[in-house]
């Protein structure tokens, strides 16, 4: 799986990088517009993920430049500047995800690990989480292929391990996972152990797979 | 506080009033003068006309006799009076009061005492005319003169009224615009021309200022917005960094607790500038509030979202919502208003509490359980309800009210049947 990170913030460039190609996806960088054009022009990528804010122009034409070669690459937003509007013409333009700056590293796996799902496996998209299958669109799961129900927040956990695997994600990238923007009541990490208390209930013996990191959040072992 | 025109009238009009009173007995004293010295040219004259006169008609001195008895007995307003050979009278003029019949009152007189010859015997003339007397002159002068005052200070009064409504219009269409001058609003200030010297400087300095004064300001809100920003990235940085930390397995348990433990003042740091970030893009205007906005699905959404927020602090909902509430707003704003309000409605309730909402056409209402009133002077200022142990940014209730002002809608909040409520009057 090949990813285009395009940022020109070399420090966080290099640390999304890190991060992924743990992963097993394969990194390459363009720190400016002028880079970033070359790349988009010659190769093909599973994911490309864009900061709006480039030396040498504007993201957003970046994002019309995929769309008009009529590239299948996904491309998720990362930005700084923070606006709904920004979100909502990133979208329009046709960007598969919009992360706004800070996030977490294990939030921008979960979702470079959806969006290439999304796109290179389209309606049958199952996702195979060990003895566990994560059916995205039908948002249902089976362990052994007995159904076990999840609530939303639970599916939503259970994504994120999946995008994930072996990483150790702290209970504040857990939190915000769950509450998005709404993350602001919570330094409560009561919240994040209660959900991840009943996922582990409902998974049962897959429940082994999810464990507690002392004193820094979970890790999903596969 | 008096007007300006007032306080120059007064002492112009006390000033009209002295000199005019002054004038009062200037005025007599000149008539008088005028009167005398006339009556006294008239006196000599007359005497100088009786003196050839007489001598002219050339009379007996029987027949002077009589001329002068009968002219004594008739009095014209003068008296010859015989006088014994060679005797003379020194000239002099008098002024008597006394009782005259004809008038049939006090008069004044002035008259001429001096001596003249009829047919070489000396005679003594006293000739006497009846002049107005003082206190007659005086209050006829003084009833003219009141007039006079009444016209002037009346006058000054109406031109004051008239001259305040025109001389100023110029000035008061200035305060009138400096009190409706908005630093937040998007206007400049358009203070017009005057011929008036003054008032023309007044407005040029008052634009001058207040252009300057809204210049800075942009600056300012303009600078809170680019600071935000150019701190996003170095919180982006550290972020990341503090979660490849967490990966590396040759840290021991303590170091990786340590280091996971920044994620708490980094992810407070991260939505203070993310809250402040918003504020200053509201004040900033780069919210369009023109949309429609159903908020009666908007509050469904955002209580779904909390869903689990409720469910794990077990609080109760109990919903009022009116269907098809629309209002012309800005969606997103409406939103952060709403979760905002819910948010703090979870926060600060107790567990197993309550919270009411109730959605009408006019009012938004947010009801929780509570125990203690709030200080509502302070409710909604920036950072001013922060307390150091929670993960609050203290900014919440203040994007509260600042969505609020931007749409027109009236925030309030009361504590009323240990319940704190907060309300949106659309």
């Amino acid at each position: 799986m090949k990813i285009l990170l395009i940022e020109d913030e070399k420090g966080l460039a290099d640390d999304m990088a890190d991060y992924l190609s743990s992963q097993q996806y394969h990194c390459e960088f363009a720190a400016d517009y002028h880079q970033a054009t070359e790349k988009i022009n010659v190769y093909s990528y599973d994911c490309i993920v864009l900061d709006l804010m480039l030396p040498g122009g504007d993201g957003l034409k970046l994002l019309d430049l995929i769309k008009h070669n009529r590239k299948q690459d996904g491309v998720i937003i990362i930005s700084a500047r923070h606006s709904i509007d920004d979100k909502i013409k990133g979208l329009q333009a046709g960007a598969d995800d919009y992360l706004a700056k800070p996030f977490h590293l294990s939030e921008l796996a979960a979702r470079v690990y959806a969006v290439i799902r999304r796109k290179q496996f389209g309606a049958n998209n199952i996702i195979d989480l060990n003895e566990i299958s994560i059916d995205l669109l039908a948002k249902t799961v089976a362990v052994n292929n007995m159904p076990v129900p999840l609530t939303k927040k639970e599916f939503e956990l259970l994504l994120l391990f999946a995008g994930n695997k072996n990483k150790v994600i702290s209970k504040s990238a857990l939190a915000e996972h769950l509450s998005g923007d709404m993350a602001d009541m919570l330094d409560n990490h009561d919240f994040v152990y209660a959900h991840i208390k009943n996922l582990k209930r409902k998974l049962g013996e897959s429940a082994s797979h999810l464990k507690t990191v002392y004193g820094t959040g979970y890790k999903w072992e596969q | 506080m008096k007007k300006l025109l007032d306080r120059t009238f007064r002492p112009m009009a006390l000033y009209a009033l002295v000199v005019l009173v002054l004038s009062i007995p200037a005025y007599f004293f000149l008539i008088n003068y005028i009167w005398i010295s006339e009556l006294d040219k008239h006196h000599t004259a007359m005497r100088n006309k009786i003196e050839v006169k007489m001598n002219e008609l050339d009379l007996k001195e029987s027949a002077l006799s009589v001329a002068i008895s009968t002219w004594d007995q008739v009095q014209p307003g003068s008296t010859l009076i015989p006088l014994p050979a060679n005797a003379t009278i020194k000239d002099s003029f008098y002024t008597s009061n006394r009782y005259d019949k004809f008038h049939g009152e006090l008069e004044r007189f002035r008259g001429l005492s001096t001596s003249l010859k009829i047919n070489g015997a000396p005679y003594q003339l006293i000739i006497e005319t009846n002049v107005e007397e003082v206190d007659e002159t005086i209050m006829f002068i003084a009833g003219v003169t009141s007039v006079f005052i009444l016209l002037l200070l009346g006058g000054f009064v109406l031109l004051n009224r008239q001259l305040s409504k025109r001389v100023w219009r110029p000035f008061y269409s200035t305060i009138d615009k400096l009190q409706q001058f908005d630093l937040d609003g998007d206007k400049t200030i358009e203070l017009g021309h005057t011929r008036i010297i003054e008032f023309s400087a007044l407005n040029e300095t008052a634009q001058k200022l207040t252009e300057r004064n809204t210049k800075v300001y942009r600056q300012q809100k303009e600078f809170t917005e680019n600071a935000s920003h150019e701190l996003q990235t170095p919180l982006a940085l550290l972020t990341s960094r503090i979660d490849l930390l967490l990966q590396d397995a040759s840290f021991t348990e303590e170091q990786l607790e340590k280091i996971a433990s920044l994620n708490i003042p980094l992810a407070k740091m991260s939505r203070i500038n993310k809250n402040l970030l918003l504020l200053a893009r509201i004040g900033n205007h780069r919210f369009s509030a023109e949309e429609t906005v159903n908020m009666s699905l908007l509050v469904e959404e955002c209580l779904d979202l909390l869903e689990g927020h409720l469910a794990f602090k077990q609080i109760t909902v109990k919903k009022n919502i009116d269907e098809q509430v629309l209002l012309k707003a800005n969606n997103s704003l409406a939103e952060i208003l709403v979760t905002n309000l819910l948010l703090n409605a979870i926060r600060h309730n107790s567990d197993n509490g309550n919270i009411l909402i109730t959605l009408t056409g006019t009012a938004f209402t947010i009801a929780n359980s509570g125990e203690q009133a709030l200080n509502e002077a302070t409710l909604f200022r920036r950072f001013a309800n922060v307390n150091p142990g929670t993960p609050s940014t203290g900014l919440g209730l203040a994007i509260v009210k600042e969505i609020a002002d931007k749409h027109q809608w009236k925030v309030s909040y009361r504590f009323a049947g240990q319940q704190h409520v907060f309300e949106i009057i659309f």
